[in-house]
């Protein structure tokens, strides 16, 4: 009950300010398909709500990009490239996809962490999903992105660039390689992508 | 006798087994260190490896039918084509029949995922790169490969022949630590083979460290020479974590 009421408290509380998207109810659909990234079974949490599996997203397109909150070079660009490709967005495309960052660091990405870089960054609520999860399942999600990292002497972590398109189900639909690329490849894949939204 | 020095003998022992100690099938690798092949300018030059075990040789396919008698979700006919492809164990005749394989072979055509639910289903983990790069640089007389010139050689050979179409049984020489096979049968996963921040072409995925990449990767290289090394990180780094390939197994690893 107590564990019950500690989960449900944070959405009773933030009921006010809009859900993020990881804080909104299940779709309540049968398994995930064969190549579902919400087959994945492990344990994440968000800024704002405490653990979640990944399949909480399911039924609406996620913009996936790992990073981490210290990093000083590469995650600043590919965040405002994210938040570029949100404001180039039409509206109804924008109301059927939702953003997901995940971090690499798990030493130093606590909840906390995760909430001062929503607010540095200015990432709205009902759009964007911070999550932190521990270094081996990190490094599984990150291996079903193509995603590789490397963390050198100083905690900065070597990573390679990758903005992943789920579609609905999880699957990945597309994916954009490099910073600073022309993004209407990927825009046009989001849009279609949004057509499959179940929610 | 009195309870103290029970006590006393039974500390020294158990201290001798934490030293010496290996279970059955793996080998001890002490506290070393490790030096990356490839470095960009800020990365250590040098890591800290913990003492840990190491399978002295890698999974074999009759040890991993075992695992999919146990575990029918890694069945070739049940797995989910997010953790493993097509071709996962492609060359046995069915689910639970080796067919032409044999039982003391290597297994391969395995995905890192199925590769990493075996080790945990034996309570084990896969090894980290820097543990397998540093089990693997020990020759079989000397911890330092380098020195040990009949090592050398041993490696050269096999890296410069194509993988037979019928793999040897899994039992070749042992190494220092008494880890067998490291070279000389198949290439094998490691727990962060997405790690390596090097691509063999031009992809440009990878933004970051951009002296890491294409031709520069060899300037950052500790040691040029060591040209079996480079090959692995390259093949490391060309690999998904659903792929299997033909000459692609693992062994697993512990922490004491």
């Amino acid at each position: 009950m107590k564990t019950l009421l500690a989960f449900l408290l944070p959405c009773v509380l933030l009921a006010a300010e809009p859900l993020p998207p990881c804080c909104r109810p299940a779709l309540a659909a049968g398994q995930p398909t064969d190549k579902s990234l919400y087959l994945l079974d492990s344990t994440w949490t968000s800024d704002v709500i405490r653990k979640i599996k990944l399949g909480v997203l399911r039924g609406r397109p996620q913009i996936v990009a790992l990073f981490f909150t210290q990093c000083e070079y590469a995650c600043p660009i590919l965040v405002e490239e994210l938040k570029g490709i949100e404001r180039k967005l039409a509206p109804e495309v924008l109301g059927k996809v939702d953003f997901l960052l995940v971090s690499i660091d798990s030493k130093r990405d606590t909840p906390a962490a995760l909430a001062a870089f929503r607010e540095k960054r200015q990432l709205t609520r009902e759009r964007w999903t911070l999550l932190r999860g521990e270094a081996d399942d990190v490094r599984e999600l990150a291996a079903l992105l193509g995603v590789n990292y490397t963390e050198d002497a100083r905690g900065q972590f070597a990573h390679s660039n990758l903005i992943t398109l789920l579609n609905a189900d999880g699957e990945v639909a597309f994916q954009h390689t490099g910073l600073k690329q022309d993004p209407a490849p990927l825009i046009a894949a989001i849009e279609k992508a949004a057509g499959g939204a179940q929610r | 006798m009195s309870v103290r020095l029970a006590l006393h003998i039974a500390a020294s022992f158990l201290a001798l087994c934490a030293v010496r100690g290996a279970e059955p099938g793996m080998a001890a690798i002490p506290d070393s260190v490790y030096r990356p092949l490839f470095r960009g300018e800020k990365d250590a030059k040098e890591v800290p490896v913990p003492t840990f075990q190491l399978d002295v040789r890698p999974v074999t396919n009759g040890e991993f039918l075992a695992f999919v008698r146990e575990h029918p979700k890694w069945q070739r006919s049940q797995v989910k084509r997010l953790f493993a492809d097509e071709r996962y164990l492609a060359h046995w005749a069915s689910d639970l029949d080796l067919g032409q394989a044999r039982a003391e072979q290597p297994v391969t055509n395995v995905s890192w995922f199925a590769a990493k639910a075996f080790s945990a289903s034996r309570g084990k983990r896969l090894p980290t790169t820097a543990e397998w790069e540093l089990a693997a640089g020990a020759g079989f007389t000397a911890r330092d490969g380098a020195k040990d010139a009949e090592f050398q050689a041993e490696v050269a050979r096999w890296y410069a022949t194509p993988s037979p179409a019928v793999l040897p049984d899994a039992g070749g020489r042992a190494n220092v630590f008494g880890v067998r096979d490291l070279h000389g049968l198949v290439w094998e996963w490691t727990s962060d083979f997405n790690s390596a921040m090097v691509t063999g072409d031009a992809r440009g995925d990878s933004g970051l460290e951009r002296q890491l990449f294409c031709g520069a990767g060899s300037v950052g290289a500790k040691d040029t020479g060591n040209f079996p090394a480079f090959m692995r990180f390259g093949f490391r780094s060309s690999l998904r974590a659903g792929y299997t390939v033909h000459n692609l197994g693992f062994r697993c690893a512990k922490t004491p």
